[in-house]
């Protein structure tokens, strides 16, 4: 199977901190893989890595077959679907998020897709009502759900979900995993310490400690 | 009409005026006694100093002394303007020069050759008032330009970079930025010029008069001065965020921390 993602020898520290050792690793295409690390363990660092906010101090990092560089990183970009666990998505109305997502250059082409934000509401339980809304105004898991949304629309393989279920409860978390777990094609990275994620069979799953994979 | 010149002891029974600021500040308590004549003494001394300097300036009115005094005036400006913004001036210094030198002698120029039209266009008394009105305004700007600017983009740096993951340019990603820095930036000077007249004379405008022209010829010199004040601002707000973009920013698209006053870590270390 081609390899979607690579992680080849990466080192990284901060302020003198080691956080990832001679790390080396592949995703390949259409496989879910779920990382497990504590928190501070630098697992976040992983997709800053692969979407370029981050050079490692030594090592390489693939994507689709491209090296991650300077000039890459801008296309790299333009193929994956990023949700943050933090997830800022900003102040503002959610309908001018969305147009400002929507009409990036890259994405110009998505306009269309405005039909499956319905259906992806009703999905992910919730109200029609809610792009009305104000983003300040949602709920953790609001947001969460918001987001991946979004993440959806943009019409990517690729997706880097970064603790994306954590503000949902049981019967959401599970719905979310299966639909991006459902999905045959798509490649998902994830950092999350969910069992909805782990306890699924097709998922593989990466103990990273101290800067490296535990078995 | 001449100006009816102010006295040594014209000039001292001004400040017998600061009694009355004295006084509430005594009574109400507002501790600003002190920075009141902290303030008082060094804009007099400052203008003292400049009042000589400008004498000799306008003296000697050479072409070359006078440009060499306007870059002076550009780089102080320069490092006010940084300073407000946390980024370090060793690395911006030439960006912020060259946006405030070509703001700041594009309008100056095409107001000395085209507008006035000058037989001189270097002569001190148009280029380096001119200038210094221009400067004061745009480093005002400028303040609050590039700070809100990059105070922005650090504050919402999850947002930024969470923008640059979606596929965005660096200039889709900054535009937002960029608008709301600039409108800012203007706010004050386009306030200013909407209720120019009504509700205060303009310091230009007073000085001409009270220097023994007419109103009709100070009013065109005001018109002219706020035309030029906010090209300049704009200008020079818009060129010192862009030409700084190199500097702060790597080519992926990610603020330096390391070009910034305060922090130094890494982003996204968690």
């Amino acid at each position: 199977m081609y390899s979607m993602i690579t992680f080849d020898h990466i080192h990284l520290a901060f302020d003198g901190r080691k956080i990832l050792n001679d790390l080396s690793f592949e995703v390949k295409r259409g496989e879910k893989v779920v990382v497990l690390a504590k928190s501070g363990s630098g697992k976040s660092s992983l997709f800053s890595l692969i979407l370029g906010f981050l050079e490692p101090d030594e090592g390489r990092v693939f994507f689709d077959g491209w090296l991650v560089d300077e000039k890459s990183v801008w296309e790299i970009r333009k193929k994956i679907a990023y949700i943050d666990q933090d997830i800022s998505l900003g102040n503002g109305k959610i309908p001018d998020l969305l147009d400002f997502v929507l009409k990036l250059k890259t994405n110009i082409h998505l306009d269309g897709s405005r039909k499956q934000l319905q259906e992806l509401l009703q999905y992910f339980e919730l109200d029609k009502e809610i792009i009305k809304k104000d983003i300040e105004d949602l709920s953790g898991g609001e947001r969460q759900r918001l987001a991946i949304i979004i993440a959806v629309l943009l019409q990517r393989d690729v997706f880097l979900l970064d603790e994306v279920t954590s503000a949902l409860d049981k019967q959401l978390k599970k719905k979310v995993a299966d639909f991006f777990i459902a999905r045959e094609d798509w490649t998902c990275l994830v950092i999350s310490h969910d069992p909805v994620w782990l306890e699924n069979p097709a998922v593989k799953i990466f103990k990273l400690e101290e800067g490296k994979w535990k078995p | 009409m001449e100006t009816v010149d102010l006295s040594l002891v014209s000039l001292l029974l001004t400040f017998l005026l600061l009694a009355l600021p004295v006084i509430l500040s005594l009574k109400f308590g507002f501790g600003l006694i002190r920075s009141l004549f902290y303030s008082v003494a060094r804009m007099t001394i400052q203008l003292i100093l400049i009042g000589i300097f400008l004498k000799y300036l306008f003296l000697w009115n050479n072409a070359w002394i006078n440009l060499l005094w306007l870059l002076v005036m550009i780089t102080v400006a320069v490092f006010s303007a940084v300073r407000s913004s946390a980024i370090k001036i060793g690395k911006v210094f030439i960006p912020g020069f060259l946006s405030f030198t070509i703001a700041t002698f594009v309008v100056i120029f095409y107001l000395n050759i085209v507008v006035i039209p000058l037989d001189n266009i270097f002569d001190a008394r148009y280029l380096i008032v001119l200038g210094g009105m221009l400067l004061g305004n745009s480093l005002r700007g400028n303040i609050v330009g590039i700070s809100t600017f990059y105070k922005n983009i650090r504050k919402d740096a999850k947002k930024y970079l969470y923008v640059l993951s979606l596929g965005a340019s660096q200039s889709e990603a900054l535009l937002p930025y960029l608008r709301e820095s600039v409108q800012l930036a203007l706010k004050p000077t386009l306030a200013a010029m909407a209720t120019m007249g009504i509700v205060a004379l303009p310091g230009m405008m007073t000085g001409v008069i009270l220097g023994g022209a007419s109103p009709e010829v100070a009013i065109k010199y005001q018109i002219m001065i706020m035309i030029a004040i906010v090209v300049s601002t704009i200008t020079s707000v818009v060129l010192t965020i862009l030409l700084t973009l190199r500097v702060c920013f790597n080519r992926y698209g990610v603020l330096r921390r390391e070009v910034f006053v305060e922090l130094k870590n890494k982003s996204n270390g968690s």
